[in-house]
């Protein structure tokens, strides 16, 4: 993974709480005393069952919706600024494309907001599509593209304005198991290729092993951090996912889940 | 509806296509003049439908005149009611305040009797002039507008919403990004209902006094002087309007909007 090349984190999150309608009846505390830091060229997969605040702690760091305490910043801005500035490109478990917009119109579209010039535009997203190898179907309509097709254009599009971050909500999800394998090893590809900052939400365990660097593990009511696992896979290939050290990846995060300080490999879990 | 028609063709073979409602509609004219003549029917309770036709192409030139002279009310009407319908929704989608005062507002204008407002609007402005029957029309055309429009502009995927936040999007950027193409479908649906709705609109209209040479009148003076072929013939000619109406708004939906009737992708 690339070097530390700046003083700041990619992002750090620090002393974070999410409680929605505080001081109501139905106060529902969604995330508890969150701190995180993330290192650039760092992928990051946030994994528990529903309701821990994954999903919520993805949309803080995004700014998509507010912190009750604490602060969120991304490469020494503050969440807010750093929305303002473009600084993340983010993916959904539903590709979101507008179906009135070719494939390229619908890269271009984080390009269009910025205003950058058409001739440009244009040239980005075809760039961007040969990334996802999506060349051939620049010009189709979303529609006409099946599920793994359109998550890859979802990608090119989160990656338009080349933010140094991505935030991926269960961005393959929705796939069958082989097109979901195959998305992985592209996303792989792609973040080799762009050096991106991935916080990556996911239910699957296996996902989040084969991709990751870290494994953040939560745990619900309240939503909060348990414990983090790091993956030392190396260089992904064909086989990484038959190797030992993987299936002690795998280990490793299901006791973590089942709130066990696992035997599997003790020493390299930091507890919470 | 495009893409529901290439299925069925391709599921039912040949009873597909554009012969066989032409055939139906041969062998009910068929059944209907075998009718009128085996049984004698008089005229003022059921012509013929040869008679109809005879009717129809004597009277062609003034016809043609007449369903003009509709045609123009009701889109006049068509314009008027479609713009004021989208400017509400407009409006609507962007204030809260605006739509709750506006909804309730068009709500009741739907339910206002088109035959109670016209000879009222007639003594309104000057019953002479076209004015009263487009005010009418205007009306009838206002809502479908408005609550198909603004369902379309408010019904966003939440997912999109964020995305467009997350690209730190104005509001007005997101109008015009993603709330206005979004509702271009739901446009499409209610322009359907009203566009065939104002030339019935237009049409009821002239049986409240004022010019006399619209299809409404002409059928109500056909009526009046015994001559049920010609009312009837005016009938049909009203019937073709209205469709042309309505196809005219199909052909331009599916020109400019590719998109619509298709599987949405996620």
């Amino acid at each position: 993974m690339s070097s530390v090349q700046t003083s700041h984190q990619a992002v750090d999150v620090q002393g974070l709480w999410k409680i929605f309608n505080e001081g109501s009846n139905n106060e529902v505390t969604a995330l508890s005393d969150i701190n995180l830091s993330i290192k650039p060229g760092e992928f990051i997969s946030l994994i528990g069952p529903s309701g821990c605040g994954k999903s919520t702690l993805l949309r803080v760091i995004g700014d998509l919706t507010d912190a009750t305490r604490g602060e969120v910043f991304i490469a020494g801005e503050t969440a807010h600024i750093a929305r303002e500035k473009q600084l993340y490109g983010i993916a959904f478990q539903q590709a979101a494309l507008f179906d009135w917009r070719t494939v390229r119109r619908n890269v271009e579209l984080p390009l269009e907001l910025q205003g950058l010039g058409k001739k440009e535009r244009r040239e980005r997203a075809l760039e961007l599509l040969e990334l996802v190898q999506l060349s051939d179907f620049a010009e189709h309509r979303p529609w006409e593209l099946s599920g793994g097709m359109q998550q890859r254009v979802a990608i090119a599009r989160s990656l338009a304005v080349d933010p140094p971050l991505l935030l991926m909500d269960e961005p393959f999800g929705a796939l069958d198991e082989m097109t979901r394998e195959r998305m992985q090893n592209e996303l792989l590809r792609i973040c080799q290729e762009t050096g991106k900052t991935i916080i990556f939400v996911t239910h699957s365990i296996p996902e989040a092993v084969y991709l990751s660097d870290r494994v953040v593990v939560m745990s619900p009511r309240p939503g909060r951090i348990t414990h983090t696992v790091p993956i030392e896979l190396g260089e992904r290939n064909e086989d990484t996912r038959e190797t030992d050290t993987f299936y002690a990846g795998v280990t490793a995060v299901r006791e973590a889940l089942r709130g066990r300080s696992t035997s599997a490999s003790p020493s390299r879990i930091e507890e919470f | 509806m495009s893409t529901q028609t290439a299925v069925q063709s391709r599921r039912t073979g040949r009873f597909s296509g554009i012969w066989p409602p032409i055939l139906i509609a041969v062998l009910f004219l068929a059944a209907w003049q075998i009718f009128v003549v085996a049984r004698d029917i008089q005229p003022y309770l059921l012509p013929a439908p040869s008679l109809i036709v005879t009717n129809f192409f004597t009277d062609l030139s003034l016809m043609w005149a007449a369903a003009f002279y509709t045609g123009t009310t009701a889109f006049l009407g068509l314009v008027f009611g479609t713009v004021l319908g989208l400017v509400m929704a407009l409006l609507a989608s962007r204030f809260i305040v605006v739509n709750h005062l506006v909804t309730p507002l068009a709500a009741g204008l739907a339910a206002v009797p088109i035959i109670a407002l016209t000879p009222i609007l007639n003594n309104m402005f000057n019953i002479t002039s076209r004015t009263p029957r487009v005010l009418v029309t205007m009306i009838i055309v206002l809502f479908p507008m408005f609550v198909n429009v603004t369902r379309g502009l408010l019904q966003v995927k939440p997912v999109q919403l964020e995305l467009m936040r997350s690209m730190n999007a104005h509001p007005r950027t997101t109008l015009k990004v993603l709330r206005i193409p979004n509702a271009i479908p739901f446009f499409f649906t209610g322009l359907k209902v009203a566009a065939p709705l104002a030339v019935i609109a237009a049409l009821v209209a002239e049986y409240f006094g004022g010019p006399q040479e619209g299809l409404g009148s002409r059928i109500a003076s056909a009526a009046a002087n015994t001559a049920y072929g010609r009312a009837w013939a005016y009938v049909v000619a009203s019937i073709i309007t209205g469709l042309i109406f309505y196809l005219v708004v199909v052909a331009v939906e599916k020109w400019t909007t590719p998109w619509t009737g298709r599987t949405q992708s996620t």
